[in-house]
């Protein structure tokens, strides 16, 4: 037989349970709009029963008596798998965002079509070599035909040193991040502090939901960096690969190991970056094919321009193309006559042909694959968003939810101390009304 | 169960339509002010590509025309002065036909002589004519006279060829050989305009009836010859201006086609721009009505 307590401890552990759930139902209000915020649960179980012994006064059989509810747990709301999914996606978004800038950087280096663009100012040059062909013994038309050269052959160089600049940038760009005390040490500092906390708290049999949705964030921050893969070592604390290596390690000291060298494809912003900054990269890959053309341009005018060169002979690559000739130098014909024209008019056939078309050809390429690094950027955007949707269809907050929570536990409280109320008037009858009759 | 929808997520979906929707409105607006649809070569790597060769096509063709009125000018300067040159030579046929006649005294003689021998003189400096600064019957030796004034009627020039280039891979000589017809004058004895003119002068002035005789048969059939010659150069200079005309016309009906070409390549078809930028502004007006009302209704505005 039960005391005749027995109700009051139930109804208690209702009443504190149901103020519990609230406070959970509180915490996830207040991080309604908390990025990487996990919505928590309180995951509610009946109390052990009460076993009424054997050999009760009715059937002789026993029974097990409700002892109310307990909280047995609170914990995050999350699905991993969707972690997996969105740091893969993630992974290629910051390969593709890195790429897409350094591609608009690059096709503002040329600035094309426009006026002042390399193919405008090549134009000019074959009309300035038309005008000396027009007027051969004329000082004036060789000495704009020179300016027009000297401006063209600078804005060769201008555009050779800006694509360097980019392929620089990349590598500034890597180097910030890596560098000892950069982000990638930033977040794997703290990564192992939380690893730690955590294997702390789950050891004492708690679930640290907060320091495991900052572990998360933090996984997530690295996913956009390089390649990432995460490995439980089974006492919840987790062993991270980044872009090619042991990024933490929970059974070293530091917890942690950096800076160190990443693989040869680390995927992500670093990869990208490696590769921008790399000659093969897009910057550099452009800017010898700008070489080229330069060496095209000075070969093929310097073979008319027979009687001294034209552009220096030495300078055949974009940042080093120089024109040599000076008014009194330019060649205008074969002989000595003043007025002849045909080296001048054999230089303006050259309108059109193979200088032109390449560089034509290098302008489509960049505009080709700075449009298919866009479009990819827009697709890993989208696919980032989709599952990051997911993502919080799963873990996130609502707060119409959250609302009907409130009400729901307001209500199991509320319950709970009626209960107890009628506990209490039953005691008093006991107590107070019982063995009383005819005083 | 259908899919749960949480605060951020719709805040957060809200927000990403609203800046889609302005990027969208953006990139229409740049379209509208700039006029062109093609800003950058990621716009339309091929129309960027069609666009640089068009534009050198235009440059080109900009350049021949400007070739093709200077080429013009050129002939136009030597056709003046050929037609000068022409007019003396009837003013020396007049003179020669008066001067065959027995009539004419010796001092009248005389003085045709000197008239033919200013006229010799006027022909050489009508072959001096300049354009630009250049004598244009010098061959390509731009910078000399070709013919010394009261000099000897030596040819100073050269034989070259000043071309004018009018279109891919054509050009046209623009320079007449003015040597085929004045010719090395009496030392050369070649029959041309110079060497005929010093003769009828020496034949005026001599007296002997072989001169008188020469007077009315060969010097009157040289210059003849010569006047022949003089208007075959003049209908080649003619036919040269006219193929000139005919190719100026051409490159402006070529220059007319590549800019329709580059406008639609290059160019926002500002209609259509126009209908698409109106219909973004209120697809975003409406988005951003819409995300107003959602961000802000809750369970929350309907419990007390």
């Amino acid at each position: 037989m039960t005391s005749a307590f027995f109700g009051l401890q139930t109804s208690l552990r209702g009443l504190l349970t149901q103020q519990q759930a609230l406070d959970v139902t509180g915490h996830n209000i207040a991080n309604a709009n908390t990025q990487g915020y996990s919505r928590q649960e309180a995951v509610l179980e009946p109390t052990r029963p009460y076993i009424i012994p054997a050999n009760s006064v009715n059937t002789g059989a026993g029974a097990q008596l409700g002892s109310g509810v307990d909280v047995a747990a609170i914990r995050r709301v999350r699905d991993q798998f969707l972690d997996l999914q969105y740091r893969a996606q993630q992974m290629s978004l910051g390969d593709a965002t890195a790429r897409t800038g350094s591609l608009d950087n690059i096709e503002g280096a040329f600035a094309e079509p426009s006026d002042d663009g390399l193919a405008a100012q090549l134009s000019r040059f074959w009309d300035a070599w038309s005008d000396v062909a027009n007027a051969p013994e004329n000082v004036g038309a060789r000495s704009a035909l020179v300016t027009t050269a000297q401006t063209l052959t600078t804005s060769f160089r201008t555009i050779s040193d800006q694509l360097t600049t980019v392929a620089q940038q990349a590598q500034d760009e890597f180097d910030a991040i890596t560098r000892a005390g950069g982000q990638v040490e930033n977040i794997a500092s703290e990564l192992a502090g939380l690893n730690r906390a955590i294997g702390d708290a789950v050891f004492r049999g708690q679930q640290p939901n907060d320091l495991m949705d900052r572990r998360d964030q933090l996984v997530d921050q690295l996913s956009q960096l390089a390649q990432v893969s995460v490995t439980d070592t089974g006492d919840a604390r987790w062993r991270i690969d980044f872009g090619g290596v042991t990024l933490i390690d929970p059974s070293t000291p530091a917890g942690y190991t950096w800076p160190q060298t990443l693989g040869a494809t680390p995927g992500g912003k670093l990869g990208a970056l490696q590769d921008l900054a790399s000659a093969t990269g897009p910057a550099l890959t452009y800017r010898t094919q700008l070489d080229a053309i330069a060496a095209d341009l000075v070969a093929s005018v310097n073979a008319l321009h027979t009687s001294t060169p034209f552009f220096d002979p030495a300078g055949t690559t974009a940042a080093t193309i120089a024109v040599v000739a000076t008014s009194a130098t330019v060649q205008t014909g074969s002989g000595r006559a003043s007025g002849e024209n045909d080296v001048a008019q054999a230089i303006t056939r050259l309108r059109g042909g193979s200088t032109d078309q390449l560089y034509q050809a290098l302008v489509a390429r960049i505009g080709t694959e700075s449009q298919a690094s866009v479009r990819a950027q827009s697709t890993a955007q989208s696919l980032v968003d989709a599952i990051d949707d997911r993502r919080q269809s799963v873990a996130g907050v609502s707060l119409d939810e959250e609302m009907t929570n409130l009400i729901r536990f307001q209500r199991g409280y509320q319950a709970s101390a009626r209960t107890m109320t009628t506990l209490d008037e039953m005691l008093d009858t006991l107590v107070n009304r019982t063995g009383r009759v005819g005083l | 169960m259908s899919m749960r929808i949480t605060t951020l997520m719709s805040t957060r979906a809200t927000l990403r339509d609203l800046n889609d929707g302005f990027a969208r409105l953006n990139r229409l607006q740049g379209q509208l002010s700039s006029g062109k649809q093609i800003s950058r070569p990621s716009d339309d790597p091929y129309g960027t590509s069609r666009a640089l060769a068009l534009r050198g096509e235009l440059g080109g063709l900009d350049q021949f025309q400007r070739n093709v009125d200077d080429g013009t000018g050129w002939l136009n300067t030597c056709d003046t002065a050929l037609g000068q040159m022409s007019d003396v030579m009837g003013r020396v046929r007049e003179l020669l036909v008066q001067g065959g006649n027995d009539t004419a005294g010796p001092a009248e003689r005389s003085a045709m002589a000197d008239e033919i021998d200013q006229l010799a003189e006027s022909l050489k400096q009508e072959a001096d004519t300049q354009y630009g600064g250049r004598f244009v019957f010098s061959g390509t030796a731009t910078d000399t006279a070709p013919y010394a004034l009261g000099g000897a009627d030596r040819y100073q020039g050269d034989a070259g060829t000043i071309t004018r280039a009018i279109g891919p891979g054509v050009e046209i000589p623009i320079n007449t050989d003015i040597r085929a017809l004045l010719g090395d004058g009496q030392g050369a004895s070649d029959d041309k305009l110079l060497n005929t003119l010093r003769d009828i002068s020496d034949h005026l002035r001599g007296s002997t009836p072989a001169d008188a005789d020469a007077l009315r048969t060969t010097d009157l059939q040289r210059l003849d010859a010569n006047v022949d010659v003089l208007n075959g150069i003049r209908a080649d200079v003619g036919a040269r201006t006219n193929r000139l005309a005919v190719a100026g016309s051409r490159l402006s009906g070529l220059a007319l086609n590549s800019t329709r070409l580059l406008s639609d390549v290059e160019d926002a078809d500002m209609a259509q721009t126009i209908t698409q930028y109106t219909t973004q502004q209120a697809a975003y007006s409406a988005a951003l009505k819409a995300g107003a009302n959602i961000v802000q209704s809750s369970l929350l505005d309907f419990l007390h």
